[in-house]
Formats: C-alpha cells, sequence, structure tokens
C-alpha cells in the first residue's frame, strides 16, 4: 500500500515537473507563444526597427521624481519630453518651443508647444510641469534627488518642511507658460531642466496608484518620444515610439528594449550571438576586443574618481606638504594600465575636461596639469621631507596611512597598487581597510578615515558641479578641507552674470584648490566601452544626466 | 501521523518568527542604511526616514512590522520604487522554481541512476567514470561550469542560446550548471549506501530465495538504499528552487538569486527580511514534507511512535 501511495506521489511530482517544463514562467502561456518578444537584437520579423541594450542591474524606477540612478534616467529622457531636451551638450526645446530668461538670470518662463497630447491623450498643461516640480520637492514624496531642485526658489526650504510645497518658485502662468524662479543665477538651467527630475507628472495618475506610480506601463502616461509598452521586471524593459510626440517624424526606431543581464561578460557572449545590440565590455576584456571584428567605442561617464584626503585637524593629511607628497609620489599612468587595462584616462586635475564652459568645453578654455602623470620622485622627496620635520616623525617610514576602500575585487586591486606605489616611491606606510559599500559611505560622512578612493559624477555640464563639493560648509565636503578663499571665489561665481567671467572664477578656484592646497588626489576619469552594433546611427552616451540616448538613433537596414 | 504534523507545523511557525526577529535587528545592525548614498544629504534622509517609517522608535517598528507580516504583507522595497516585497517574489521565485526543478529532475535522475551503476560495478572501469563524474562534479565550482558551458555550446559551436530564460532551449545550460553539483554528491551518496545494501543479509535472503536479480536490485536494494537521498532532499530542494545567484546572473535570469546579496549589500531592510521569510518558510516546509515522506519509504523511522 505504502508502495503504491509512494509510487503515486513521485508520478504527481514528475507529472507537475513536466507540466511545468513546458514552458518558462514569463513566456505568457503556450511555449515560443511570445517568440517575437524575446529575440532581441536589432533584426525582427515584422521589419520593426528595435535595439536592445543591456543593463547590469533593472531599471529601480521609471518614477521621474524618484529616479536616483543614471539607468533611471536614461530610460526616463525616452518616455518623457522635459522642458528641453539634452543632444550631447547642446539643449534644444522640447515640450518647450521658446524660452526667456529675465536680466538678472534668475527667472525663466518657458512657452510650451501648441498641441502637445500625453500617450492617453490627455492635452499636456504647463500644470503638469509644476506638479512634477513640486512632487520633487515634496518632503512627503522623499525623493533621494531632490538635491538638485534646491536651485528652485524655496527648494530646500520646501523639501525641509519649513516651507509649503505652493511656495516653491514655479507657476503655471497659463496652460502654455511655466514660470521657474532660482534662489541664484545658473547659466546651466536651461540643461539641468532636461533631466527626468524636473520632468513632467500627471496629478491624477499619481493620487491614483500612490507610490506605485509609474511601477507598470499602465500605472503612468507619457508624452516623449517613446512609451513604456512592457516591463518584466528583472528581465527586460519596452519602450515603444510614441506616435502622438511632437517630433515623431525625427523618430527612426519602432522599440528601444533594454534587457537585464547581470553579468557583463554575459552581456558581451549575448552580443556576440547577435541577441543585444549594445552591451558594455569588461575594462579586462577591452584589449582583446580593441582590434576585431567588432565596434568598440568608449565614452567618459562623467566619473571622476579621485583619493580623498582628510585634512581635520590631528589627521597626518592635514599637513599641506604630505598631502602635496602623495600627489607627486603617485604614478598615474602606470596605476591606469595595472588597474584599468588603460581603458579610462589618469586624472590630473579636478574638474572633467569634458565639461561646457562658455562656448567651448572647460578643458580647451583652460588646459592645466597641476600634477604630472608619471610619479616625480625628487619633488616628492622635497614635500616629504618638509612634512616629517613638521609632523614631528622620525622618518617617513614612521608615516602610517590607512586607505579605506570597498570589499569588491576591483576596489582591492586598486587599492593594492596604490599602497605599493606609495609605500615605493614615498617610504610611508599604508594600510589597507576593506569594507562595505554602504560601510565606506557612512565613513566618509563621520569623517572617520584617512584616505579614500571616491569620485563625483556632475549633474550638470558645469565646473561649478565639480567644485561646489568642496565648499568649507558643502553637504559634500566629506574631507575637511577649508579655505576661505576658495569659498569666496565659488559664491562670487553664482552672481557673475557674464558666462566667461564666471568661468575664469572657477579657474581660479580649482587652481587654489590643487596648486595651493592640494586637498585631493586626482587619479582618473572613468570611461565605459561598449560593444556597439555597426548598423547603429546616431547612438551616444552622454556624461551629465543620462547616459544612453537613442531617441533620434537609427538602424541602417 | 495527523499530531505529528501539528506539531511540526506550529514548530516551524516558531521557528519562522523567531528568525524573523533575529534578522529584524541584525540587519539594522548592518554599517550604513538603505539610503546612504555619495549624494545623500541629512535633511532628505530623513525625509526618507519619515516615509519607510524608520523615524519611529525600533519597537514601535516592530511590531508594525510584524503586524503586516501575519496579514501576508512584506512591505515596499527600498531599492525598488514603488514596489512591494511581496511582488518581488512573485515575479522572480517562478524563473527560481523553474529552474530549479529542471535542475533536480536532471540531478536526482542521473545521480541516482550513475550511482546504481556505479556500485553495481563496482572496481570496473564504469565506477571509475562514475567517481570521476563526481569528483568533477563537487570540485568544479558553479560558475566555472557554467562558464564552460556557455562557451562550448553557446559561442564555439552555437547549438543553445547562452544567455536568458524565454524558451525551453534557453534551460538546458542553466539547469544542468545548477544540477551538477547536486548530482555529483547524489550519486556519490546513492553509491555508497547501495554498496552497503549490496553486501546486507537481506540482499543474500532474496537472492536464496531464487529471486531473479532484476527483483533483487529494483525490489530490495534500490527501495532501501533510496533513504539517505530523501534525507538530502529537503535543505537541497530549498536550496536550489529559491534561486542561485551565480548562475541566474550569469545566464541572465530574471530569478530571485540576486536578491539574496543585493538586498543586504543595498541594505534595503524590508527585502532582506522579506527573503529571509520567504526562504525559511520554504526551508521548513521542505523539511517537512521530507520528513513525511521518509517515514512512507521506510516504516522503521515512522516518528509519530504508536503507544505500546
Amino acid at each position: 500500500m505504502k508502495k503504491r501511495l509512494l509510487a503515486a506521489f513521485l508520478a504527481m511530482a514528475m507529472t507537475a515537473a513536466m507540466v511545468t517544463g513546458c514552458s518558462t514562467p514569463g513566456s505568457g502561456g503556450g511555449d515560443g507563444g511570445s517568440g517575437s518578444d524575446s529575440d532581441g537584437g536589432s533584426s525582427d520579423a515584422g521589419g520593426k526597427k528595435r535595439i536592445t541594450y543591456t543593463l547590469r542591474e533593472d531599471v529601480p524606477s521609471m518614477d521621474p521624481q524618484n529616479s536616483n540612478s543614471i539607468s533611471s534616467s536614461s530610460a526616463n529622457i525616452h518616455v518623457l519630453a522635459c522642458l528641453t531636451r539634452n543632444k550631447e551638450g547642446e539643449v534644444v526645446g522640447d515640450a518647450a518651443e521658446t524660452w526667456d530668461v529675465s536680466d538678472d538670470g534668475l527667472t525663466y518662463t518657458f512657452h510650451l508647444r501648441d498641441g502637445l497630447k500625453w500617450s492617453d491623450g490627455e492635452d499636456v498643461k504647463a500644470e503638469d510641469y509644476v506638479y512634477g516640480m513640486q512632487r520633487l520637492m515634496d518632503p512627503e514624496v522623499a525623493s533621494d534627488y531632490a538635491f538638485i531642485g534646491y536651485i528652485l526658489k524655496n527648494g530646500a526650504s520646501v523639501n525641509n518642511g519649513k516651507a509649503k510645497v505652493e511656495e516653491l518658485g514655479v507657476k503655471a502662468l497659463d496652460d502654455k507658460t511655466v514660470e521657474i524662479t532660482l534662489e541664484h543665477p545658473a547659466v546651466y538651467f536651461d540643461a539641468m531642466v532636461s533631466m527626468c527630475s524636473f520632468g513632467p507628472a500627471r496629478k491624477d495618475l499619481v493620487e491614483e496608484y500612490g507610490a506605485e506610480y509609474a511601477a507598470d506601463p499602465e500605472k503612468a502616461a507619457y508624452n516623449g518620444p517613446f512609451v513604456m509598452s512592457e516591463w518584466k521586471h528583472g528581465d527586460e524593459l519596452i519602450m515603444t515610439k510614441n506616435p502622438d510626440y511632437w517630433d515623431a517624424d525625427s523618430i527612426k526606431l519602432d522599440e528601444i528594449c533594454i534587457k537585464t543581464v547581470a553579468d557583463a561578460k554575459t552581456g558581451v557572449a549575448m552580443f556576440e550571438q547577435g541577441e543585444v545590440d549594445i552591451t558594455i565590455v569588461p575594462s579586462e576584456m577591452v584589449p582583446q576586443y580593441a582590434e576585431g571584428e567588432f565596434n568598440t567605442e568608449a565614452y567618459f561617464t562623467g566619473a571622476d574618481d579621485y583619493i580623498m584626503l582628510n585634512q581635520t585637524e590631528g589627521k597626518a593629511l592635514a599637513n599641506k606638504n604630505l598631502r602635496f607628497a602623495m600627489n607627486y609620489g603617485l604614478n598615474r599612468k602606470e596605476y591606469n594600465t595595472l588597474v584599468n587595462y588603460d581603458t579610462y584616462v589618469a586624472a590630473q586635475r579636478l574638474v572633467l575636461p569634458n565639461v561646457t564652459s562658455a562656448d567651448t568645453t572647460y578643458g580647451e578654455a583652460y588646459p592645466y596639469e597641476p600634477f604630472p602623470l608619471e610619479n616625480d620622485n625628487a619633488k616628492a622627496k622635497e614635500y616629504l621631507d618638509k612634512a616629517v620635520s613638521e609632523l614631528g616623525v622620525g622618518s617617513a617610514a614612521d608615516i602610517e596611512i590607512t586607505l579605506l576602500t570597498t570589499d569588491t575585487e576591483g576596489a582591492k586591486k586598486q587599492a593594492e597598487v596604490l599602497k605599493e606605489q606609495y609605500e615605493k616611491n614615498l617610504g610611508i606606510k599604508v594600510e589597507i581597510d576593506q569594507v562595505t559599500y554602504k560601510e565606506r559611505l557612512q565613513r566618509e560622512q563621520d569623517l572617520d578615515y584617512d584616505m579614500v578612493v571616491t569620485g563625483w559624477v556632475p549633474d550638470y555640464s558645469d565646473a561649478y558641479s565639480y567644485l561646489e563639493l568642496w565648499i568649507s560648509d558643502g553637504q559634500y565636503n566629506h574631507s575637511g578641507y577649508n579655505n576661505p578663499k576658495y569659498d569666496e571665489l565659488l559664491s562670487k561665481s553664482t552672481t557673475e552674470t557674464d558666462a566667461k567671467a564666471r568661468q575664469d572664477l572657477l579657474f581660479e578656484a580649482e587652481k587654489i584648490f590643487l596648486e595651493e592646497d592640494a586637498a585631493l588626489v586626482p587619479l582618473q576619469l572613468r570611461q565605459d566601452t561598449y560593444l556597439v552594433n555597426p548598423n547603429i546611427k546616431d547612438f551616444n552616451v552622454y556624461f551629465v544626466g543620462y547616459d544612453f540616448n537613442l531617441v533620434y538613433a537609427d538602424l541602417a537596414e | 501521523m495527523a499530531k505529528y504534523i501539528i506539531k511540526r507545523v506550529l514548530l516551524a511557525v516558531v521557528t519562522l518568527f523567531v528568525l524573523t526577529s533575529i534578522v529584524f535587528v541584525l540587519v539594522r545592525l548592518l554599517p550604513g542604511d538603505p539610503f546612504s548614498n555619495p549624494k545623500m544629504t541629512p535633511e532628505i534622509k530623513a525625509n526618507l526616514e519619515a516615509y519607510y517609517g524608520l523615524d519611529k522608535p525600533l519597537p514601535v517598528q516592530y511590531v508594525t512590522y510584524m503586524k503586516n507580516v501575519f496579514k501576508g504583507d512584506l512591505g515596499y522595497s527600498m531599492k525598488y520604487e514603488g514596489r512591494t516585497v511581496n511582488r518581488i517574489i512573485a515575479e522572480s521565485f517562478p524563473y527560481s522554481a523553474d529552474l530549479g526543478i529542471r535542475a533536480l529532475c536532471f540531478a536526482f535522475f542521473f545521480g541516482i541512476i550513475l550511482g546504481i551503476i556505479a556500485a553495481l560495478n563496482r572496481g570496473k572501469k564504469l565506477d571509475f567514470f562514475c567517481i570521476l563524474i563526481a569528483i568533477v562534479g563537487t570540485s568544479i565550482p558553479d560558475f566555472i561550469m557554467g562558464s564552460l558551458l556557455q562557451y562550448f555550446f553557446g559561442i564555439k559551436w552555437q547549438i543553445l542560446p547562452v544567455a536568458q530564460y524565454t524558451s525551453v532551449k534557453h534551460t538546458i545550460l542553466p539547469s544542468i550548471a545548477v544540477g551538477f553539483y547536486t548530482l555529483a554528491s547524489v550519486s556519490r551518496l546513492m553509491r555508497s549506501s547501495m554498496l552497503e545494501v549490496v553486501t546486507s543479509d537481506y540482499t543474500k535472503t532474496a537472492r536464496a530465495k531464487g529471486l531473479s536479480e532484476f527483483r533483487v536490485t529494483f525490489k530490495h536494494q534500490i527501495r532501501n538504499a533510496i533513504t539517505p537521498i530523501i534525507t538530502i532532499m529537503g535543505p537541497t530542494v530549498a536550496a536550489v528552487l529559491t534561486g542561485t545567484f551565480v548562475i541566474e546572473a550569469l545566464f541572465a535570469i530574471p530569478g530571485m538569486g540576486k536578491h539574496y546579496v543585493d538586498s543586504i549589500n543595498m541594505a534595503d531592510y524590508t527585502l532582506v527580511l522579506g527573503m529571509t521569510i520567504f526562504y525559511g518558510a520554504f526551508l521548513v516546509i521542505a523539511i517537512l514534507i521530507v520528513d513525511i515522506l521518509y517515514g512512507i519509504v521506510d516504516p522503521r523511522i515512522r516518528l509519530s511512535g504508536k503507544k505500546a
């Protein structure tokens, strides 16, 4: 009897396994029924123009105001028409056809185009943009990215609960006019409003779906070049062309698919099989793809990495000469080869040279190499000797500095190369302290470290974005750097209305920061290398606000 | 039997309660918090804490959380805005379970057969072959196995897709990669347990009775040798069905595996707790089922213990 029971049980289990074995989850019923969805790659049976790119994690949020990562904001610029659109630094009108700036640079008036529609047929109104920005600053919405809106008049006080949302400096003068007042003039503001944080939101849908606004395609509306049509969380997000977009005639693609592929090597293998069109290449694989049948392209991500030095009183690195020694004792070139396979660019200054400066780039307007590419041991020794006597220690070997770093493989390698270089070139002692990413951030904030490899990703293309960090009472200044001269220059720059004069002030500040104070050790400018289907035209990766931009991309037949 | 099951279920509930409470406290002891990022400011963090109710005293948070758990509500994830933990599990578990079932079918089916073949051919070439597979299976880590499969079947020979999980063809390589380790341990266990049985008295008796070799092997030896396999089934099933971090990442499968690691790295409190409860419940249930199965297969270890 028992045996028969067991047999029956096993038979049942097997049958269950077989039945479930017939289709995979998410394939929507019958096996292969949704084959066309899952084929990926650019060629599609229906002749649709479709581009698939990979991301290492699922897009965390499609809610424009709650978007707090580059992958979220990149996806959002495809489905939303913000007031302006950033085309690799060139700012053009999107929902706004034109805009005026008051003489004092504080008031921006945006005039919306005629006949703008949401994907559900509703009219796009100025009020939708006002609501979007109010939502960004509303403490109850608790957006991670609210800080970006502190530039709006009363932005910070609204976000801190000291002022009402209605007091925010954003108004709809009528259905087609948005007036924005700023806390201080900002030449980069027209580029800034192209970010999805300042994008429109639908009050009726937010009220209907609450926290789940935009968590699924049907829980939001879209007014951008594409609409979100499908989102299998953790797997893929599909955006299809929006025929009602005002510039739909210029949009060439029918579909964009974002595929979650956690392992970058898998993404490369999928690219080789023709299943995806754009994928990131892990840095250790870049050399092998440098010359070959495939097309690789490297783009700056905007991330600027440096060794942050804790210069609060009592710390060894509060000694300026020691900080100079750290800068001259580092071989940035060798470091970049050993750690990054030369896929990044060694940094010698603070500000990313690519950022906009009046009519050109900052790097071209102000070429500057305060520290050498390769180590200069003679100069380093000069500074180090001074530091040794000032610190009152016997010799360089008595100086011990702990390098705080994260517990990933990459971070470990980075730390070991730095340790070896400093111990060899300067003769000081470097200890490595590996902690989790979250703990590292906490200890940076608490100033509980000696030095740490960290970095900054700008939110707008302007030198100020990198420089404002180091204002002595700055929110993100976790180094103890404090120089009134520096603060004054930056503060002057915010009221200077002449673009060139303003940039001069910023460059002056950068020089003080590095040449006078050696306040940190510039390390590397990050670049991402992608394998790109050679048939893709007009695809770009930008370093501020978004990375992938396929809005105006095309696919050759 | 019914009394035994009820007792076990009650015990399971208590276990889960204690587990959840411990993890609730432990997760708060992790350095950093869910909202720390390089651009976080104290004011914005305060807004976020209020939004998720983290500004209240810990005991209050605990009571609220437990109440919700009893209602089956695991709360909103802190990393994935607007997605509940229930939903994240509901969306990712089917992938992990599907992969796990395929892997287990593969592993147990071939593992048991290999073990039997090895034992019946002890010391011969076939035995060495089976042992070789077992050694290879237990000593090669799954990510290397997965990469090798991808390289040969996907890239070099172009027979099977390298990644994703959209058709039956796509499931073959990851199932083998996940199942291979289990296959190896099952075959080793089956082999040694068969060897014990082969030399036992009842085998001799069965032969003495003049039963055919087929009957001796299937009715007497295999049935007795299979009990240890059932013992390892509980934890194995729970572990394999609830997702494997490495293989799912390697094959771009949207399963649960990544959430175990990511949620801790991101200090996503609600997701960590939700995953713990889910996995804990799954494990407890799997072990319970195995215990019951065990009793059915082997009457000697019926646990209810009839009163004399």
